[in-house]
């Protein structure tokens, strides 16, 4: 009734306010930030454009990881060091090994960054 | 498609659905336009060649990243994809990108002020507004140097912010809100030009915009400083002992790097950090120059690297302090390919020295390679 119906509006619009930018660090975030750095540059596009258009690459990307990708990955490495701050988890990994059904690559060290998964569904 | 692999799996629904990664960056990018064509056709909108432009200049990137594989068959991503096979990353040719990935919480809560200061006539022409609000020492003589925009596009962060022009960094970034968004635009399109400081003495290096390429920067006290010119990336630095006299910056490239502003003097850094930097001269030679690159330089003492000279008694913000090992991962490793995920976490838990973590949804670049996950955990070895 009236509190149900407040309740799935309430989240709703929490759904679509948050989206997560670590994905913007990514090779295709990178070259969808620098493409529209040169389009607002050159005036072709609005900085407020744009902003909506990394906005819409934060959802769709998140979305793409989650329903498209089936990939299960484990890491094996020494932690060297780890950090949280504001929900964000860095790790620095040593010798890491990263193993999946297929493959498996080795690196000396790596750096994961991890946003919480929850603060999208608050 | 030569050198690419290229999977093609039955869903349930009996289509077919491209499962590299290339096809999911495919779908990911079709799938932003679709969704922004509204706005960029309604709403006095810039237009539908404009998207077409932006989508395909943000292919060709990617392309040329060697994460897209071309031509792109996008008949396959227009399918619907309900779950699916396992993925398997493209083998394309290396990822050639000189991307830098720093460590978003740090830099993007906190920016670092001063903020960086590109050297005069090393415009990134491709990103001026990507300075953050605050900011008022930098130096955007405009076209001086024209072959010098394509150049520093490659490194697409060397200010200490993340690529995202528009975040406001006072905002949690990992959660942006669309409201705010547009609040933070405007102040970047401001006149980005502002004159030098009183602090800076340029009176000779105006007339040297002239040489072509060749971009020598001397700040401070125009004292007589040796010089180390150099070509290419390459920057050098040159050191005066007296730590009250500022330091010099020449710099000689067609990429010209950047530098941050002021440093804590060397003295007092060899005194507070011992550990990390260890002075071995002037004039060292640096492939690159990023923020915050006297962090990641092991071999020279980081002041070397001050652009902007202040001989007040202007504060010195402690850049260094934070913790250097999250920032600096040149052990051994190129520059150019830092191992990065990015992803979310379900769960970290620890036991005494042993760490559990489940994360999920992430982008993994490693080995010059992008592999997307769905699940990973991190085991700690058995010690």
């Amino acid at each position: 009734m009236d509190t149900e119906a407040c309740r799935n509006d309430f989240i709703a619009r929490s759904y679509v306010m948050a989206t997560f930018e670590l994905y913007r660090r990514s090779t295709i975030g990178m070259c969808l930030t620098e493409t529209l750095d040169e389009m607002v540059q050159s005036g072709t596009l609005s900085p407020e454009l744009a902003i909506q258009v990394l906005v819409q690459f934060d959802k769709s990307m998140t979305e793409a990881l989650e329903s498209q990708v089936k990939t299960k990955v484990t890491i094996k490495g020494h932690l060297h060091t780890y950090r949280f701050c504001d929900n964000v988890w860095t790790f620095i990994l040593q010798d890491a090994m990263f193993k999946s059904e297929d493959r498996q690559e080795n690196v000396s060290q790596v750096k994961i960054v991890a946003c919480d998964s929850k603060l999208l569904t608050q | 498609l030569p050198g690419s692999v290229l999977l093609l799996r039955e869903t349930v629904g009996g289509g077919l659905m491209a499962t590299t990664t290339s096809g999911v960056y495919i779908h990911v990018i079709e799938d932003v336009v679709s969704k922004v064509r509204e706005e960029f056709i309604n709403n006095g909108g810039p237009g539908e060649s404009v998207l077409s432009e932006l989508q395909g200049i943000w292919e060709t990137k990617m392309m040329q990243a060697g994460v897209l594989s071309g031509p792109i068959d996008r008949s396959l991503v227009q399918r619907p994809t309900p779950g699916g096979g396992p993925l398997t990353h493209d083998l394309n040719v290396p990822y050639e990108g000189t991307e830098e990935y720093e460590t978003p919480t740090a830099e993007m809560l906190f920016p670092p002020t001063p903020l960086p200061t590109p050297l005069p006539g090393t415009t990134d022409n491709s990103s001026l507004y990507n300075i953050p609000t605050g900011s008022s020492d930098y130096n955007t003589p405009g076209t001086e140097n024209g072959s010098h925009a394509s150049d520093v596009k490659e490194k697409p962060s060397t200010y200490m912010q993340p690529p995202s022009p528009w975040t406001n960094p006072r905002l949690d970034v990992n959660v942006a809100y669309e409201p705010e968004r547009g609040n933070s635009n405007p102040q970047f399109t401001h006149d980005l030009y502002v004159p030098p400081s009183g602090k800076r003495k340029r009176d000779d290096s105006s007339a040297q915009y002239q040489n072509g390429g060749y971009i020598p920067q001397q700040d401070g006290a125009s004292d007589a400083m040796p010089k180390a010119p150099l070509e290419g990336n390459a920057f050098g630095i040159t050191f005066v002992s007296d730590r009250k006299v500022p330091r010099d910056v020449t710099c000689s490239s067609s990429n010209i790097p950047q530098v941050d502003g002021p440093m804590p003097d060397a003295y007092d850094e060899m005194l507070s950090t011992p550990n990390i930097y260890s002075y071995q001269g002037p004039a060292e030679d640096f492939n690159e120059a990023r923020t915050p690159a006297p962090n990641e330089i092991q071999t020279s003492t980081p002041v070397a690297v001050q652009n902007d000279i202040i001989e007040d008694d202007e504060e010195l913000l402690n850049e260094d302090d934070d913790d250097d090992e999250l920032d600096d991962l040149e052990s051994g490793e190129d520059m150019k390919t830092q191992h990065l995920v990015l992803a979310q976490f379900d769960k970290v838990t620890r036991t005494k020295s042993r760490w559990k973590c489940n994360l999920k949804d992430g982008i993994m670049h490693i080995n010059d390679k992008d592999i997307l996950f769905n699940k990973v955990k991190y085991v700690p070895p058995h010690i």
